[in-house]
């Protein structure tokens, strides 16, 4: 049997949407008081279940607010789910939008050493590997300025390549590679295959099919936060796309 | 309804996987608080001693306070005060400061309101060495009973982690918690005998603020420092209790708020 490194069991996540959110003490009394319902329950996700093998790249695909991101910050363990288990295997890095929680007063090295102590490495093991992370990123120039002055672009090739040189046994990438340009895109996406053929997975959200459809054994389609189809990549983009024509007519 | 994963690992045993971060953080604090100021670190050292020259000012010539070693006496209570307040102070935005990075990847959700306990501790240690400046200047021995104060400062540190944990989940839920805290500490500066006797206070006072663990701690600083003897058993139990629940209560009410932090920021 194929070994998991992820398995997802009827996970379920709400939200409460404030509709004007009570942040003090004063109004959250003032609230138990006046018994008025000031928010709605949004259901984010609603009894997920998947698993992700060791040496798999799993696509997730969807509409904006359709869950994915909430699916991966609970597999990332930011957020917790209301109900179902979470099994996760090995080290997990999250590539979430920009950045791994970088700071912006800091220079790129000072970013990357804090981010290698932050995901579990020591001072020691990361200092060792700072020069290629920004050999990698191709940002020798810049390795000591502050990262607020850098550009989104940039910003995102020393995420993914810290990332890379932590090296955990299963690696998230949430939009991630869309900013870069078509070097580094290409660059970075064999750094991934053969991140995987090392028995490592990746989970890939990417509204581009292409991608989905060239690099991902099996996907999942999110449709408003409950699983709309699980399987090969052609089936879950069919039935992505099936969805979006209904979703114009109406 | 709770998940599996979420209960694999304890607090503790978290954290001791990733006491890295912790000192990280604390060293990172410092650096960020005194960025961009041409003095940087040295603010640590200047902010007391300003305190004391204005205290000293005011309460030696216009006051005229009469106690022995007045400015010893004084110096130790603001360092030990600002221990306190430099720790929850900087444990309240702790979380909130932090919350690119905790939406970002996981670390436990103690090490910000831990690391801030630290950062004070790092501030005392400099802010000790003045008080030794001050001695040799002003020619003063100490007795060996000033060892004490290595337990009274952990004492305190317990104390400080007892209130930082709580302090930090709540202002991200809460934010007039920062306010509330502002107005604590401006209370608690003269409600605990910094600039003057807990003896000078009439005794319905006293018998109300002995059960402030401030109180206690700064007096027996004062009583192996300044008097060559140990702190008096009363203060000792006092300042034991009152430490003890503070710090339960923060650690439980931590626990509560701790899982769903994030999803309030």
């Amino acid at each position: 049997m194929e070994e998991i490194s992820i398995d997802v069991k009827h996970v379920s996540k709400k939200f409460r949407l404030y509709h004007e959110k009570r942040t003090s003490v004063y109004e959250s009394l003032m609230a138990i008081f006046s018994r008025k319902k000031y928010y709605e329950q949004l259901i984010a996700l609603d009894d997920i279940s998947f698993n992700v093998k060791k040496g798999e790249m799993f696509g997730i695909i969807g509409r904006n607010g359709g869950g994915k991101t909430t699916l991966l910050k609970i597999l990332s363990h930011i957020y917790q789910p209301d109900s179902g288990s979470v099994d996760v295997k090995g080290t997990i890095i999250p590539l979430l939008a920009l950045g791994l929680g970088f700071h912006p007063e800091l220079t790129a090295t000072s970013n990357i050493i804090q981010s290698g102590i932050l995901l579990g490495l020591s001072k020691k093991e990361i200092s060792k590997n700072v020069e290629d992370v920004i050999k990698f990123a191709e940002l020798e120039k810049f390795a000591d300025i502050k990262i607020k002055n850098f550009s989104a672009g940039m910003h995102m090739r020393l995420a993914f390549s810290t990332a890379m040189q932590i090296n955990p046994d299963i690696l998230i990438l949430d939009e991630i590679l869309a900013v870069g340009d078509i070097n580094f895109q290409k660059k970075s996406f064999d750094a991934i295959m053969d991140f995987k053929k090392r028995g490592k997975s990746v989970i890939l959200v990417s509204h581009e099919m292409n991608t989905i459809h060239k690099f991902c054994d099996r996907a999942m389609f999110l449709k408003n936060g409950k699983v709309g189809k699980l399987g090969t990549p052609d089936e879950v983009i069919a039935s992505y796309v099936d969805f979006l024509d209904t979703q114009k007519l109406t | 309804m709770k998940s599996k994963l979420y209960k694999m690992t304890s607090i503790k045993e978290e954290l001791w996987k990733t006491k890295g971060i912790l000192f990280n953080f604390a060293i990172f604090d410092l650096k960020i608080k005194y960025r961009n100021s041409i003095l940087g670190m040295l603010w640590s050292l200047i902010e007391p001693l300003l305190l004391l020259g204005v205290l000293l000012i005011v309460f030696s010539t216009i006051f005229k306070f009469d106690i022995e070693n007045f400015p010893i006496y004084l110096l130790l209570g603001i360092i030990t005060w600002n221990f306190f307040k430099n720790g929850t102070s900087i444990a309240l935005g702790s979380i909130t400061n932090r919350s690119a990075f905790l939406s970002q990847i996981y670390f436990p959700r103690a090490i910000p309101g831990m690391s801030a306990g630290l950062t004070a501790s790092l501030q005392l240690l400099s802010e000790l060495v003045i008080l030794a400046v001050f001695m040799i200047v002003l020619n003063f021995t100490p007795t060996l009973t000033i060892i004490y104060l290595i337990p009274i400062f952990l004492l305190e540190l317990i104390l400080i982690m007892g209130i930082a944990l709580p302090l930090s989940v709540l202002n991200a839920k809460f934010k007039d918690v920062e306010f509330i805290w502002g107005v604590v500490l401006q209370a608690g500066f003269f409600l605990t005998p910094i600039i003057y006797q807990f003896d000078m206070l009439p005794e319905t006072v006293r018998s109300i603020l002995q059960f402030s663990p401030m109180v206690q701690i700064v007096t027996m600083a004062h009583h192996v420092t300044l008097y060559g003897e140990l702190p008096p058993l009363n203060s000792m139990l006092y300042a034991v209790f009152s430490v003890s629940i503070i710090a339960i209560v923060g650690y439980l009410t931590f626990r509560k708020f701790q899982a769903r932090v994030v999803e309030e920021l």
